[in-house]
This record gives C-alpha cells, sequence and structure tokens, in this order.
C-alpha cells in the first residue's frame, strides 16, 4: 500500500512539472484524430459503413502536400506572408487531394455495392481491398521510406503557458483544426446540405422520398469527410513527415476516437478525439513507453464498459 | 490481320534464334559448376537503406570475382528480402536453403531477423556471415556453428559509446531509449550497465516502432517522450533503435526545447536519419556509432569507382556496412576456394562453413578471422567509430574507441 502511495506521489509530482507541456501537446495531437474520426463518423451515419481506407484518404493529403512544400519551401526560410500564404495552400491542397481520394473511392468501391444492395461484408472487403492497393501503390511510387516534410514555418516557441512553452507546431494544429470543426459543425447543423446529411443518417428512404438526393449526399458526406482527412494528413505530416503506412496507427486510433465519443457522431469524434490525444500524450508520465497504446485502449473499454454506445452516444441525425 | 501474322513471324524467328544461341552459353557455363551466395536483408520497408547498402557490397564482391576468370566455379548473386522484421526471416531463409545452388549466406542484416532465421540455415548447414547484426546475445545464444559475422557485436558498441558519452562528453544523467526491437533494447541494456558503472545517472525507457517506420505505435509518442524529456533535467540521451524512429525522436526533442546530447547506434547511423528528420536540422550536433571497422570503413581508390557503379553514385562512407558485406562476401569466396566442394549440396555447404572457421582474411574493413561463436578474434579496441551530424550530413568518423 505504501509502495502503491509512493508511486502515485512520485508520479503526480512529476506530472506537476510537465501537466501543461503534455496537455497542450496531448491536445494537438487528439486534434489531427478528431479530423481523421469525422470522415469515419460522418460515412458511419449515413451508410453504416466503416470506410477502412479513410488512413489511405489520410496519406494521400499527406503525400500531396509534401510534393507541394517541397516545391514551395525547398531549402528556404519562409517570411511571415510565406508561412501565412503556405499554410493556407497547403491545407487547400491537402484537403481537396484527400476529398478527390474519397470521392474516387466511394464511386469505385462503394456506390457500384450499394447499387446492388450487397451485404455489408462486402463493403468491409472492398474497403480493405481498397486501403492495401492504395498504400501499395504510395510505397511503389514514392518509396518506402519516411520523408520529412520542409517545413513553412520556423517552429519556436510563442507564448507560455503555466510554465509550458507553447511551439509554432502546436498553435497550427489547434487553430487550423479549431476552424475546421467549428466549420463543419455549422454546416451540418445549419445548411441545407447539412439538414440532406442528418436526413440520410435518421432514414434514408424516407429522406429520399422527402425529396433529399441520395447519391449526393453520400458524395458530398465522403467529400467532406475525406477534405477533413486530407488537411489531417498534411498536419500530421508537417510533424512526423510521409511515408505509404502512415495513415494505419493514426486511422486506427482516429476510429477509437469515434468509437469513444460515440460513432456518428459529429461532436462525439471531436470529444473522443482530443480525450484520446491527452491520455496518450499523459501517459508518458505514469507508464513505460511501450505501454502507452495499453493505458489508451484501457480508457477506451473503459468508458465503452460504463458506456456503450460511447460518450455522447450514437446518432448523427440527433446530435447536430 | 496482315500486320499480326508477320509479328508473330517476326517473333517466332526471335524465338527460335534465341533458343539455338542458349547452348553455347550453356557449353561455357558447363566448364565450371554455378553456385549461389544469398543474401538476406531489408530491400523494401522503413529501414530497407541499410540493407540496400549491403546489397550494393555483395553486387560488387561478386562481379569483381566472376571478373577474375580465375575462380574453378561461377558465382551467382540472389536476393532475400526480409524487411528487417524477424516475422518476415524464418520464410526467407527457408526459401534461400532451398535454392539449389545456394552455398552460404550474407546476412541476415538485422539482429533480430538473424535470430528468427538461423535454426533453418543451421539445420541446412549453411553459413551465414553478417555484415551487420550486432547484438551481443546472437552469438551467445545460439547453439550452433553457422552463424559468423564480421563487425563486433554490441558489448563492444554499447561499451564504447557509454565510455564516450559519460567520459569523453560528460554526461552525468543520461537516459537510454530503445525501440523494444532485439538489436535496440539489446544495444540500450549494454549502454545503460555500463554508463551505471562509469557512475553515471542512469534511467532507462521504451517506445516501440512507429507507425511510420513499420511498427505499429503512434508517432505522436515521441512529442510526449520528448516533453518528458525536458522536464527529467537528464543531459544525455541514448538512442538504441534505428534510424527512422530515431529521426521522429529527434525531431520532438528539437521542438520541446532539449540542448543536452543525443547519440545512436550503428541503426541509426544512414544518410536517411536526415531525410527522415523533420526538420532536418534537429539531427545536427548528434553523435552516432558504427561497430564498422574503424578507420578503414569505406572504400577507396579503384574500388570506391567500381562501387559507385553498383550504387547509382552513392559513396560507399556514405552507405554503412557496404564494406563489411563486401568482405562479408570475400570472406566467404575465399572459404568456397579452400574447401572441398565435392559430393551432395548439404556437404559443400558444410565445407565452407568449417572452411570458414579456419580462414583468416585480409578485408577492406581488417584482417577477418572468427572465434568458435562466430564473433570476430580481437577485443575490437579501434573498431567502433563515432560520428557527428554537422549540416545535415553524417561525414567522416570524429573518433573512435
Amino acid at each position: 500500500m505504501s509502495g502503491l502511495l509512493h508511486f502515485f506521489s512520485s508520479h503526480f509530482s512529476t506530472l506537476g512539472h510537465e501537466f501543461w507541456p503534455l496537455l497542450v501537446g496531448g491536445l494537438a495531437t487528439g486534434c489531427i484524430y478528431a479530423m481523421i474520426a469525422i470522415g469515419y463518423t460522418l460515412v458511419y451515419g449515413v451508410l453504416r459503413l466503416i470506410n477502412f481506407a479513410h488512413s489511405e484518404i489520410f496519406m494521400s493529403g499527406g503525400f500531396a502536400t509534401f510534393f507541394l512544400m517541397r516545391w514551395l519551401v525547398g531549402t528556404s526560410t519562409p517570411n511571415t506572408f510565406e508561412t501565412v500564404l503556405y499554410l493556407i495552400l497547403g491545407v487547400l491542397v491537402g484537403g481537396l487531394t484527400g476529398a478527390g481520394v474519397a470521392t474516387v473511392l466511394e464511386r469505385v468501391a462503394y456506390r457500384p455495392l450499394r447499387r446492388r444492395n450487397a451485404p455489408k461484408l462486402a463493403y468491409l472487403i472492398s474497403a480493405i481491398g481498397a486501403s492495401y492497393f492504395l498504400f501499395n501503390l504510395a510505397a511503389k511510387e514514392f518509396g518506402r521510406i519516411n520523408f520529412s516534410m520542409a517545413s513553412p514555418y520556423v517552429n519556436h516557441s510563442l507564448f507560455t503557458i503555466f510554465g509550458a512553452q507553447v511551439y509554432m507546431s502546436y498553435i497550427i494544429i489547434l487553430l487550423v483544426g479549431a476552424v475546421m470543426l467549428v466549420a463543419l459543425d455549422r454546416l451540418v447543423a445549419t445548411s441545407k446540405l447539412g439538414r440532406s446529411i442528418r436526413a440520410v443518417a435518421q432514414d434514408a428512404e424516407t429522406a429520399s422520398l422527402m425529396g433529399v438526393n441520395i447519391d449526393r449526399t453520400i458524395a458530398l458526406t465522403f467529400i467532406i469527410g475525406g477534405f477533413l482527412g486530407g488537411v489531417a494528413g498534411y498536419l500530421y505530416g508537417l510533424s512526423f513527415g510521409v511515408v505509404y503506412t502512415m495513415g494505419f496507427t493514426p486511422a486506427l486510433k482516429a476510429f477509437t476516437a469515434a468509437v469513444l465519443g460515440g460513432i456518428g457522431n459529429l461532436r462525439g469524434a471531436v470529444i473522443g478525439g482530443l480525450i484520446l490525444g491527452v491520455v496518450e500524450s499523459m501517459s508518458v508520465a505514469f507508464v513505460n513507453g511501450a505501454f502507452i497504446d495499453v493505458v489508451a485502449f484501457g480508457v477506451l473499454v473503459l468508458v465503452l464498459l460504463f458506456r456503450p454506445t460511447g460518450i455522447l452516444g450514437e446518432r448523427l441525425g440527433r446530435s447536430a | 490481320m496482315k500486320f499480326r501474322s508477320s509479328k508473330a513471324v517476326t517473333l517466332v524467328a526471335a524465338g527460335a534464334a534465341l533458343l539455338m544461341a542458349v547452348p553455347s552459353i550453356g557449353a561455357t557455363a558447363a566448364t565450371k559448376p554455378v553456385y549461389t551466395i544469398g543474401y538476406e536483408g531489408p530491400l523494401s520497408g522503413g529501414n530497407a537503406q541499410l540493407g540496400i547498402n549491403m546489397k550494393w557490397g555483395v553486387e560488387l564482391a561478386i562481379s569483381q570475382a566472376n571478373a577474375t576468370g580465375k575462380l574453378p566455379f561461377t558465382l551467382k548473386a540472389a536476393w532475400y528480402d526480409d524487411q528487417g522484421s524477424s516475422t518476415l526471416s524464418p520464410a526467407q531463409a527457408q526459401s534461400a536453403v532451398g535454392n539449389r545452388s545456394l552455398v552460404a549466406m550474407v546476412g541476415p542484416a538485422f539482429s533480430g531477423a538473424t535470430r528468427a532465421a538461423e535454426p533453418f540455415y543451421a539445420n541446412a548447414g549453411v553459413a551465414t556471415v553478417s555484415p551487420s547484426a550486432t547484438a551481443a546475445a546472437l552469438a551467445t545464444g545460439l547453439t550452433n556453428n553457422n552463424f559468423m559475422r564480421v563487425v563486433y557485436g554490441d558489448d563492444v558498441q554499447g561499451l564504447a559509446d557509454a565510455k564516450y558519452l559519460v567520459k569523453t562528453k560528460s554526461v552525468s544523467k543520461l537516459l537510454v531509449l530503445d525501440d523494444g526491437s532485439f538489436y535496440g533494447s539489446g544495444l540500450a541494456a549494454v549502454v545503460a550497465a555500463s554508463a551505471k558503472t562509469l557512475h553515471a545517472t542512469v534511467t532507462t525507457n521504451s517506445y516501440p516502432e512507429s507507425s511510420n517506420c513499420g511498427g505499429l505505435a503512434s508517432p505522436s509518442q515521441y512529442a510526449s517522450a520528448a516533453t518528458s524529456i525536458v522536464a527529467s533535467g537528464v543531459t544525455g540521451v541514448f538512442y538504441g533503435g534505428y534510424y527512422c524512429d530515431f529521426g521522429l525522436l529527434l525531431g520532438a526533442l528539437a521542438t520541446a526545447g532539449y540542448t543536452g546530447k543525443i547519440m545512436s547506434g550503428d541503426g541509426s547511423e544512414s544518410a536517411s536519419l536526415i531525410t527522415g528528420t523533420s526538420p532536418a536540422t534537429a539531427a545536427n550536433g548528434v553523435y552516432l556509432s558504427a561497430a564498422s571497422g574503424g578507420t578503414a570503413s569505406a572504400f577507396t581508390g579503384k574500388l570506391e569507382v567500381a562501387f559507385k557503379k553498383f550504387s547509382g553514385g552513392t559513396a560507399s562512407s556514405a552507405a554503412l556496412y557496404a564494406p563489411q558485406a563486401y568482405d562479408a562476401t570475400n570472406v566467404i569466396i575465399a572459404a568456397m576456394q579452400k574447401a572441398t566442394l565435392t559430393g551432395s549440396l548439404e556437404s559443400k555447404r558444410i565445407a565452407i562453413r568449417d572452411a570458414l572457421h579456419k580462414i583468416s582474411y585480409k578485408g577492406v574493413t581488417g584482417t577477418i578471422a572468427f572465434q568458435s561463436d562466430g564473433n570476430l578474434v580481437g577485443s575490437g579496441a579501434g573498431q567502433i567509430s563515432f560520428y557527428q551530424v554537422t549540416n545535415g550530413a553524417i561525414g567522416n568518423p570524429i573518433a573512435h574507441n
């Protein structure tokens, strides 16, 4: 018992030093998870399908912006104007590439199955097949090593919160992430397209009878999810570089985040992503690095034991 | 249609010409037996560059040996890509021993892959001469005599690294990290134990390989790790692992504002460390070590010119373990010339293995003779090179043990 007390007191006192830096870093990682998780949750909402190829949508955004940044930045050090311009271009190109790949996926891998009323298992296999095809294609075309991305900014400390240095890279991720997530929330809650998405999520057949174009709504859902996934690929690539396997673990984590928040629930995906990011980050102070994922998935199991439908519950239709 | 049939006639004619040509090739080859030397290492995957460096060395040695025209046999090379993985390695080893002209192996390249593959090579009597598998336990842990290596083990490298950090660079509070791999954790354990005996305060931690580098962990683990490292106030960090994950750790340490010393072993000594580190400047100042034959770790003169034909222009000084792979291949070729190659394939393989145990061969990296456990003869003094990344390049060794 005294040993246990000693463990906690020593680790909490360590966390005292590290709490704020770990929180900021965890929120940044969580923001990326949230942006990927949105893609899973949106598609699940309208199709009741887990898009396992979403990891490659994320990767495509990473690679497109890797080439863009290499071309724009190269080995130069951009000034403030260039930094802002390149970041905006990166977000646009990453997002549009993600949206493009998502559209192709929907057309090639899912729509033909939907037309033929294929069982859900067929979608799953189609998704896994598309995922393998895309990451092997990337490996063949771009090579198999991790490439660091030319950075459009100098990563210096901008300010301090409770002794924690807050770096440019975190601010960019948090800022871009916040803008994207709030914009999406408003889009789904207030626009006509958002109403269509919610209507299809609630009851596709009735929505269709009410004049909602199902095909168009599903295609746009993929585009929105793909856009966010592509942007996440860009932000992630800026910190960790790009490689053909880059989507695998972040997407698995984001899927976990979506389930944690309540699959099919947009705000749930955001909350799930942020919680997962922070839990992972904080666990470094308590456990050996090899057990970070054990802690993260332990939290998932605990949450699901008490709330089987996730923190905010399922249902895209209701939540937004 | 007319076009198609004329094309068909051309194809048939070309085929016939080829068939006529084959016997003449066969006639020259028939005078000499053809033997294959295999190479097992990562030719794809996140850490492929180290494996490709070695492939170049093997190709150079075999092409030179055939070009002399003095060998009583013709040599061929065969490539077995294990991606550096201990999971994929056994299948590659089985494929290699199933090759009915294969008499010996260069490799496996990575320690974990070597441990997994050795039983298959041992059963078939195939000698394996590794240019780079440095885990100390490989020599002591195996009960067979087919494992040999042309580099000194991590017991030598780890001790040298600890001395360099603690004594030369005055690191008193050292954090030793590893990637959980057989190689990485083995090297890290030697460094940690050696640094303790040198009276440094040592803490350890382990972060598994990330998904950007062929593992499963999230690369964001390094951001949290770096925060924790800065808060702990250590003055030195040693990383036992490979360049891909080490690059991610370096990026995170730079972001977190870490200013102490950083060092890693031969698994990180690759130009790909720089291309994979974000930002690349985060690698500057980092120390690296390699059990790579000390001062003679690169080709010179005509040999360097010949090497560049295989490496697409890459200098051997930037291709870690290429000279070791070249030496490993040549020591096998020398043993093949000393052994009596008669009887079944199995007896030829065993004859080569036994000849390797008796050989003393002067290679570009030094004199190669094996102890009974497969380790090189000698203490390894002067054989560990230390490097420092400066202006985005690893450059020449700055010191030796």
